[in-house]
C-alpha cells in the first residue's frame, strides 16, 4: 500500500542549520497490516507519520502511495488523497473545543466529495460507543472518550490507512486499553495501521515493529502473533 | 468540498465565539446604521421637498412674487405691485405658457353662526385647480362665470370647515368672510401642512375677483403661477417675463423650480457626501477591529487549521472558509444595523411627517458595503490561515 524507497528528509531550522530527520528509509506496508514504529524522542518517528500521512513530502527518495509516486502530485492531490484514504489520530486529540463530538466526527465529510454525509457521523460514533455522547463537547468527555471521538473521525470517510501518533500517550491505563482493543478489532475487520508508540508493550502487540534510530531503520522485526 | 459546508461551519464559529463576532459585528452594525439612516432620511426628504416645491412653484412652471427687492422701502410701492393685468400683457406675448393663475390672499376670521375661527383666505381663478393642482374632495369648484361675475361662492379646506361645522356637512351652508356672506360649494382636498409648519387645510379658496373687490379692496395680485409647456424653458420664460414687467415698473420677483431645485440639490449633495463619509470612515474603523480580531483569531486557531488540513481541507478551503467566517459575521452586523437606521429613519420621518422612508437603495447599499467590508477584513486573515503548513499547525 505504501512504499518508502531510500526516503531522506531534511529540514533547515529558523536558526539556520539543517536536521537530517530521516536517512535512506526503505520499506513497504501492505494492506491489512499492523505496524508499529518505535524509537526515543528524536529518532525521525513524527517525521516518517508525517510522510506516511501525506502532510509532508520526502527531501529524496520516492514515497509510492498505491503504487504512485506523491512527488507527483499537487497539494490538492495530496488533500483529496488524505481526506479519502488516510485517518489520524493524534495524542492529543485535536478536537475542536466547544464543539459536539458528532461535529468534530463530521468534519473530514465537510471537505469530502460526496453528495450525502448523513448518517456517516452517527454511524462512526456508535462503532466507538460513543452513540450516547453526540451532543457533549470535548470538555464534557474522559480522555478515553475523547480519544474515542478522534478515532471515529478518522474512520468517518472509510479510509484504507489508519495512523495513530501515541495514541495512548495522554491516557490512563484503563483508557488505553480501551482504544487499543478498538485498534485490534479494527485491523482484524482488514483496515491498515500503523501505530506510533514508545511503548515496549503496544508496539508487541502489532504484527510488525518498525525501529527507528538517529534517521535510519535500525530493524523490522515480525512479531509472531 | 461543497461551499454550503463551509457557509454551515462559518455560522458555527460565529456562535463558538461569540464575544469576538460581537466585537467584529459592531463596526459594521454602526456604520450601516448611520448610513442606512441618512440614505433613507436623505431619500424621503428629497420626495417631500420635491412635492413640496412642485406644490408651491410646480414642476415646470414660473411664480412672480409681487412687491420684494428694495421696492418694498419705495413710497411709490403701492403703484408698483403688479397686477392681473401686467401678467396678461407678459403671457401674450410667451407661447411656452400654458396657463397661469393669479393670487392674493388675508389671514381674516370666518364665523357660521356662532362658530368663528381665523382663516386664511385666498382669492384665486378657476384655472387654480389645474394650476395649483389642487381640487375638491366633494362639492365642485368654481367656474370661470363665477370669477367674471365676482360670485360669493367659497372652496373650504377640512380643517377650517371642521372648526365652524363640526361634523355638519359645508356644502351648500352660509358662511360669513368677514362681514361678507359665501355659499360654500366645496371642500378642498386635504394637503396637510406645509414646509413652514402652516396647516394648508386651515385654508379658505374664493374667486379672486371677489376677494378684491368685496374684501381686500386692492387691485394688486400678491403671486402668479404661470405653466409653461416644457420645463426646461423656464428660465428663458422667466427673462421673458422680467422683460416685461421692468418695462412696467413693477416690484416682483421670479422663482422658477429649477432654481429651486439647484439649491436644494446642493444642500443634498453637502448632506450626501458628509454623512456617508463618517459611515465609511466608521466602517474602516470597522474593518480594521475585524481585521485584527480575525488575524488574532488565526493564531489561536492553529492547531484547528492543521487539523482541517491534515483531514482534507485544501488551502483554499482554509482561505474560504476564514473569509466566509469574516464576511458572515460584518454581514450579519450590517444586517442589524439596516434594522437599526430603518428604526431611527421611520422615528425621525414620524417626527417630521416625512411619509415613507423604507428604501431598497438603503438596504442594497447596508449589505453590500458589510460585505465588502468584510472581504476587504478577511483577506489578510485568510491568506495567513491558508498559508499555515499542516505539521507546523499540528505539532
Amino acid at each position: 500500500m505504501i512504499e518508502l524507497q531510500n526516503i531522506g528528509k531534511t529540514y533547515t531550522r529558523p536558526t539556520g542549520e539543517t536536521v537530517r530527520a530521516l536517512d535512506g528509509v526503505s520499506l513497504t506496508i501492505e494492506r491489512g497490516e499492523f505496524v508499529a514504529v518505535v524509537g526515543a524522542s528524536g529518532s525521525g518517528k513524527s517525521t516518517l507519520m508525517n510522510l506516511l500521512g501525506l502532510l509532508d513530502r520526502p527531501t529524496d527518495g520516492h514515497l509510492l502511495f498505491d503504487d504512485e509516486d506523491v512527488a507527483d502530485r499537487t497539494v490538492n492531490d495530496l488533500a483529496r488523497l488524505r481526506n479519502r484514504k488516510i485517518g489520524f489520530v493524534f495524542q492529543a486529540f485535536h478536537l475542536l473545543p466547544r464543539t459536539s463530538a458528532l461535529e468534530n466526527v463530521e468534519l473530514p465529510l465537510i471537505y469530502s466529495e460526496r453528495e450525502s454525509i448523513r448518517g456517516r457521523g452517527e454511524a462512526a460514533l456508535k462503532a466507538v460507543n460513543l452513540g450516547d455522547r453526540m451532543n457533549h463537547t470535548p470538555a464534557e468527555l474522559s480522555g478515553g472518550q475523547q480519544q474515542r471521538v478522534a478515532i471515529a473521525r478518522a474512520l468517518v470517510n472509510d479510509p484504507d490507512l489508519l495512523l495513530a501518533d501515541e495514541p495512548t500517550g495522554n491516557l490512563d491505563a484503563k483508557a488505553a486499553l480501551e482504544v487499543m482493543s478498538i485498534f485490534h478489532s479494527l485491523h482484524e475487520s482488514g483496515r491498515t495501521i500503523v501505530l506510533v508508540t514508545h511503548d515496549p508493550a503496544l508496539a508487541k502487540e502489532c504484527g510488525r515493529v518498525i525501529r527507528l534510530e538517529h534517521g535510519h531503520v535500525q530493524s523490522c522485526i515480525e512479531e509472531a502473533s | 468540498m461543497k461551499t454550503s459546508r463551509l457557509i454551515a461551519v462559518a455560522f458555527r464559529a460565529m456562535s463558538r465565539y461569540k464575544l469576538r463576532s460581537a466585537f467584529m459585528m459592531l463596526g459594521s452594525f454602526l456604520g450601516i446604521a448611520a448610513l442606512t439612516l441618512v440614505v433613507s432620511i436623505g431619500q424621503a426628504a428629497q420626495v417631500k421637498m420635491l412635492r413640496t416645491m412642485r406644490q408651491i412653484i410646480g414642476d415646470s412652471s414660473v411664480l412672480v412674487i409681487g412687491g420684494g427687492g428694495l421696492g418694498n422701502a419705495s413710497p411709490r410701492t403701492d403703484a408698483n405691485r403688479i397686477t392681473i393685468d401686467d401678467i396678461d400683457a407678459a403671457v401674450k406675448e410667451i407661447p411656452e405658457v400654458e396657463t397661469w393663475d393669479p393670487r392674493q390672499d388675508l389671514v381674516t376670521s370666518a364665523r357660521r353662526g356662532d362658530a368663528s375661527t381665523t382663516v386664511r383666505v385666498i382669492g384665486q381663478s378657476e384655472r387654480s385647480e389645474k394650476v395649483w393642482g389642487r381640487t375638491v374632495s366633494r362639492g365642485e369648484y368654481f367656474d370661470a362665470a363665477a370669477v367674471n361675475g365676482s360670485s360669493r361662492v367659497a372652496l373650504i379646506g377640512e380643517t377650517a370647515a371642521r372648526k365652524l361645522f363640526g361634523n355638519d356637512d359645508p356644502i351648500d351652508a352660509e358662511i360669513r368672510i368677514g362681514s361678507v356672506p359665501f355659499r360654500v360649494i366645496g371642500v378642498l382636498e386635504p394637503f396637510g401642512v406645509d414646509l413652514h409648519g402652516m396647516d394648508r387645510d386651515n385654508e379658505i379658496v374664493v374667486p379672486i375677483t371677489t376677494l378684491m373687490r368685496r374684501l381686500t379692496n386692492v387691485d394688486s395680485i400678491a403671486a402668479a403661477r404661470i405653466v409653461i409647456r416644457d420645463a426646461e424653458q423656464s428660465d428663458n420664460v422667466a427673462r421673458e417675463i422680467r422683460r416685461v414687467l421692468r418695462a412696467r415698473q413693477r416690484n416682483f420677483s421670479i422663482a422658477t423650480t429649477l432654481q429651486a431645485r439647484r439649491i436644494f440639490t446642493k444642500i443634498r449633495r453637502i448632506l450626501m457626501l458628509y454623512v456617508p463619509l463618517a459611515a465609511a470612515i466608521i466602517l474602516l474603523i470597522g474593518g480594521a477591529v475585524s481585521a485584527t480580531l480575525m488575524l488574532a483569531s488565526v493564531s489561536e486557531r492553529v492547531s484547528e487549521i492543521g487539523l482541517r488540513r491534515a483531514v482534507g481541507a485544501r488551502p483554499q478551503d482554509i482561505r474560504l472558509q476564514f473569509l466566509i467566517e469574516t464576511t458572515v459575521t460584518t454581514l450579519c452586523g450590517g444586517i442589524g444595523g439596516i434594522i437599526l437606521g430603518y428604526a431611527g429613519a421611520r422615528l425621525v420621518a414620524t417626527r417630521f411627517q416625512l411619509g415613507g422612508v423604507f428604501s431598497w437603495s438603503a438596504v442594497l447599499l447596508g449589505v453590500a458595503a458589510s460585505t465588502i467590508v468584510g472581504l476587504i477584513a478577511g483577506i489578510m486573515p485568510a491568506k495567513r490561515a491558508a498559508e499555515l503548513q499542516p505539521i507546523d499547525a499540528l505539532r
